[in-house]
């Protein structure tokens, strides 16, 4: 209690003062550990701000400033930041009374009703998406009290020649801050300091880098070269500049991959943002190749149409993809496997988008303009050759995960549901590619079907992890990614009867 | 020679058909996703009992492999330009056949190894029954099928019937009839729930029901009693005694003026009360047994002495059938109700009430495997995750579960049956020294599991042998893959090894390479593509 108090008085005599010079943006790149990680601390604060709000800032407070001062809140700072907890589920919301329209709640008025929530948690026995998401609210809660105790920000020690991690509570200590008042009249800052100069001694800043990764926002870059590839290359059918700018959303995303690469340690395919952030990529490069091959600027469109598509994904579908870097579980931490078999499964949906959103635009096409039988049947080629990249891609990249099993668990195939639907994707396209050479798929089928075919490609990459991974019983498509499935298939679905309904056929 | 050419002819161009192909492709592409959502619901055993190890599903991959086989066959002699489509189909000929050596010869276990403890049995997926008779020595086993739904077996070993196998079942309540009607063997079920929670509970006074006559719900004590000692908790007197007679189920709770009381040599009190014209004494201090003629306590007389003082300070619900009592804090009295079928009482614990829903004395409740399709929730399977065989010896029908073994008592010989999975010895034995789970840093998330053994080979000596993801151990053609762990009951780890015997797998590689390149080779080489509309050619 003592030392409570003499934290208290410190922190109150110099109130003013730790407000507007100690929660400031130079926290950023003060170390901590999170997650088994040392990241910066923006990179903490961020995440957990954005996961407990849904938003970056704090009203005009950025992620950083908002967690540091929550933090002093456990030294007794009498702060009140409008902290609102995001709540997405309807009958959450009527639960804890929040109107129509509005997504968040005042974290106090959240807290008051935690009782409310358990209850309502323990009451239910099926993990359905109310449960998930009552248990989302809990676990912002959670998340806030862990800022407000100072349980959350961890700060770098010295003990001995070694670095450990402790929390802020633990961090602060009378005794610390009584021996610092002698040597400087802001012991707080002087300690903060003193922590950072010992790390970075220690450890180096290379943690550093993923500041600079997140403040450098490469793919926010690349999403605007690839508009005005895509401009330039569609609507003013400009090759060369449209061509620099290919090369620079190219290089402006390998870049950002290989930070990302060199922050985690690892490939860049291990959870579903990166799996995303490197299809866009692949499709773009692979569309490249097919087009110094083919000559066919077709495939660069198509590969900067996908890439804009999986840009936006790691933009704004938050609720689905997890931008952060986490430690993988023990049995996919090996290099060597996961950079060659995810990767080349991942290139081969890249390659398999291209054929998609070339079939979906010749039957478009089709549907709505005259497209001549040769145009018609040079499509279909050019659809072919995506699928022969995709195909051969896959099948490379399902005997390595079969390889990659073996080798760690003695099992080549044990029909667990992502390599079973990597199979199934697999099966569906040598069918449909069987079937070309049959009277019973014509190029007037053939586009059709390719482009319904994806489906199965986006189940095997998202629907395993968001439908069957979560079991059937939350079947609710209320939660983020099997919202985005289910409205990929409806518009799949809308586009398939639009285009082969009443199609105008050369 | 002709007719056998020319049926051949036919069969090649059957199964030999790109059309076939597009159907056998499609059929077995339909079959995994369907296994799939079978798996996300059902859990990976059901699906593999169900599609992916089904007699059907086998079927569909015979026929591809035929399809494939004589779809080469029937582009023979060689083309130059289907050389690729060679390469392709003879690579899946070996990847078939390297399957099929694995299926037949394979062995895919796991070794369970305790600390410091040699281990040499492989436990498999299959389920046997086994059938020991210890007094002769003698133990059979017999397999069980792998069928994903009930199958009936039909069985017969010495007497000995094996009925029904159930894959998956769960118990669930049943009445069995008894004969003759008992007050004193009576079984209940009721709800006790209150606006947040609520639970049924069954419970029985019959000896052979698997219902026992106490439970605990929370801080709550449940006790169902016969119906005839309702009455001595509802009386409220002063010393709260209760005397009761265990084999006629009598009591009397006597008033003060109704127990003399005098000083025993040792300082203790007895008392002696008149129960229905017997004469009982007791130390009610001391025991609730009543005292002998020697004044010595009588652990063979029927009568209890209690005082139901006990159940004051704590929340305890009395039914009796058809009465319910409790100790009711605010009025600090004893209150009994009688309550009928779907109806109601309140009690005084946070708003809860206790509802009859079935009271039978013609009959008692016991738990009887049912078959249900598994259900899997977070991938663990959380219901019909027991296998159950029903056995029929001299007339009389019951069940053995995979959760505990069972006896019979035949003549002078008892007869035990277990459900377990298949094993198989190894000629070594490994012992885990020590098994070492890392965590990220701060943080309670397992970073790598690893598993220091020693391998004893025998007169061969022994070699010390460090396990874990993504370096096994290979030894003697068996490979040890780190798999799981488990905690012991004194505290440290144990672990358990995946072990595989795969005589198929050079097959399996081989095949695999060749599809690769000859995929590579079909459709990357010696391809023409079609010229832009339009363009010029060339």
């Amino acid at each position: 209690m003592g030392k409570l108090i003499t934290i208290i008085t410190f922190f109150l005599s110099f109130s003013a003062f730790a407000q507007m010079n100690f929660c400031t943006s130079e926290l950023e790149t003060f170390p901590t550990r999170s997650g088994g990680r040392i990241k910066p601390l923006y990179v903490l604060a961020t995440d957990t701000i954005k996961f407990i709000t849904g938003e970056s800032k704090v009203e005009e407070l950025s992620a950083t400033e908002a967690f540091c001062k929550l933090s002093l809140k456990a030294f007794g700072m009498p702060l009140e930041l409008p902290v609102k907890v995001r709540v997405d589920h309807v009958e959450v919301k009527k639960l804890l009374g929040i109107n129509d329209g509005e997504h968040s709640i005042a974290v106090n008025e959240a807290l008051a009703k935690v009782g409310l929530l358990e209850t309502e948690i323990a009451k239910l026995k099926e993990n359905n998406s109310y449960k998930k998401e009552l248990n989302k609210v809990k676990q912002r809660l959670d998340a806030y009290q862990a800022i407000i105790e100072a349980r959350l920000w961890t700060v770098p020690e010295k003990k001995g020649e070694d670095i450990e991690f402790i929390s802020l509570g633990e961090f602060l200590t009378e005794t610390k801050i009584a021996a610092i008042r002698e040597k400087s009249d802001n012991p707080v800052n002087y300690l903060f300091a003193e922590a950072k100069e010992n790390f970075l001694k220690a450890k180096g800043d290379d943690y550093l880098l993923e500041l600079r990764y997140y403040k450098m926002n490469l793919f926010m870059w690349a999403m605007l070269t690839t508009i005005l590839a895509i401009f330039l290359l569609v609507a003013m059918k400009i090759k060369w500049p449209g061509a620099i700018l290919v090369a620079a959303t190219i290089a402006l995303e390998i870049t950002a991959v290989t930070i990302r690469v060199m922050i985690s340690g690892r490939g860049p395919v291990t959870n579903m943002y990166e799996t995303v952030m490197f299809a866009g990529l692949g499709a773009l490069v692979i569309g490249c190749i097919i087009t110094l091959y083919r000559k066919e600027v077709a495939f660069v469109i198509a590969g900067l149409c996908f890439n804009i598509l999986t840009l936006m994904m790691m933009k704004f579908a938050n609720g689905m993809l997890d931008e952060g870097i986490s430690p993988l579980v023990p049995v996919l931490r090996d290099n060597f496997w996961l950079s060659t078999h995810v990767t080349t499964v991942i290139l081969s949906y890249a390659a398999l988008a291209l054929s998609w959103l070339i079939a979906n635009g010749l039957m478009i096409r089709d549907r709505f303009f005259k497209v001549s039988s040769a145009e018609y049947r040079y499509g279909v080629d050019l659809i072919y050759s995506c699928i022969k990249f995709g195909v051969v891609l896959l099948a490379a990249g399902i005997i390595l995960g079969g390889v990659w099993a073996d080798y760690s668990w003695g099992r080549f195939w044990g029909w667990d549901p992502k390599e079973t639907w990597s199979l199934i994707v697999l099966m569906v396209y040598i069918a449909i590619l069987h079937g070309k050479s049959t009277s019973w798929i014509p190029p007037q089928r053939f586009v059709p079907l390719v482009a319904g075919a994806f489906m199965t490609v986006m189940m095997a990459w998202f629907g395993v992890n968001y439908i069957l991974a979560s079991g059937l019983h939350s079947y609710g498509f209320s939660e983020g990614g099997a919202v985005f499935l289910g409205s990929f298939f409806a518009i799949q679905i809308a586009v398939l009867i639009l285009g082969t309904v009443k199609r105008k056929t050369a | 020679m002709d007719t056998i050419i020319h049926y051949y002819r036919k069969i090649e161009q059957f199964f030999g058909n790109l059309k076939f192909a597009v159907v056998i492709i499609t059929l077995f592409a339909i079959f995994l996703g369907y296994g799939t959502f079978m798996e996300s619901y059902h859990g990976t055993e059901y699906a593999n009992r169900l599609v992916y190890k089904s007699i059907i599903f086998m079927g569909i991959q015979f026929c591809m492999f035929l399809s494939i086989f004589f779809a080469t066959m029937i582009r023979l002699p060689p083309r130059k330009h289907l050389y690729g489509f060679y390469v392709i189909h003879a690579g899946l000929i070996i990847l078939f056949l390297g399957s099929f050596i694995t299926y037949q010869s394979g062995i895919d276990g796991s070794l369970t190894l305790a600390p410091n403890q040699a281990s040499r049995q492989i436990q498999l997926s299959e389920d046997e029954f086994k059938i020991q008779f210890p007094a002769k020595g003698k133990e059979v086993t017999i397999d069980l099928p792998f069928s994903a739904g009930p199958k009936d077996l039909n069985i017969e070993y010495e007497g000995i019937k094996l009925k029904t196998f159930l894959p998956f079942s769960k118990n669930e309540m049943s009445w069995i009839p008894v004969k003759i009607q008992d007050e004193t063997q009576t079984t209940s079920r009721y709800r006790i729930f209150n606006d947040n929670f609520g639970e049924f509970i069954t419970l029985s006074l019959h000896p052979k029901s698997d219902f026992n006559n106490t439970l605990q719900l929370g801080p709550l004590n449940v006790h169902y009693m016969p119906s005839n000692l309702s009455a001595c908790f509802v009386s409220n007197t002063p010393d709260g005694l209760i005397i009761w007679n265990g084999e006629s189920s009598e009591c009397i709770s006597p008033q003060p003026a109704g127990i003399k009381k005098k000083k025993h040599t040792n300082g203790k009190i007895i008392a002696e009360v008149d129960f229905l014209g017997q004469k009982i004494l007791f130390m009610p201090e001391m025991s609730p047994l009543p005292l002998d003629a020697k004044f010595e306590l009588n652990e063979k007389s029927p009568f209890r002495v209690f005082s139901k003082k006990l159940f004051e300070k704590n929340p305890h619900l009395f039914l009796f059938g058809k009465h319910v009592a409790f100790y009711n804090k605010s009025t600090s009295l004893w209150e009994g109700h009688p309550v009928e079928i779907d109806q109601q009482v309140a009690l005084p614990w946070m708003g809860f009430k206790v509802r009859l829903l079935e009271h039978k004395a013609d009959a008692y409740a016991t738990m009887t495997p049912t078959y249900v399709k598994p259900i899997q929730e977070n991938s663990q399977v959380i219901e019909g995750n027991m296998k159950a065989l029903e056995v029929e010896i001299e007339g009389e029908n019951f069940w053995v579960t995979s959760m505990e073994p069972s006896a019979y008592n035949q003549a002078d010989e008892r007869i035990r049956f277990e459900i377990g999975k298949k094993i198989i010895t190894l000629p070594y034995e490994l012992v885990l020294d020590q098994f070492k789970m890392d965590t990220d840093p701060g943080t309670s998330t397992p970073a790598s599991f690893e598993s220091y053994v020693t391998l004893f080979k025998g007169n061969k000596g022994s070699s010390k042998h460090h396990i874990f993801m993504n370096n096994p151990l290979k030894h003697e053609n068996f490979t040890f893959y780190q798999a799981s762990y488990f905690q012991t009951q004194a505290g440290p780890y144990g672990s358990v090894l995946s072990v595989n015997f795969d005589p198929g797998r050079p097959w399996k590689y081989l095949g695999s390479l060749l599809l690769v390149l000859g995929s590579i080779w079909h459709y990357f080489l010696r391809r023409k593509h079609l010229a832009k509309p339009g363009a010029k050619n060339g």
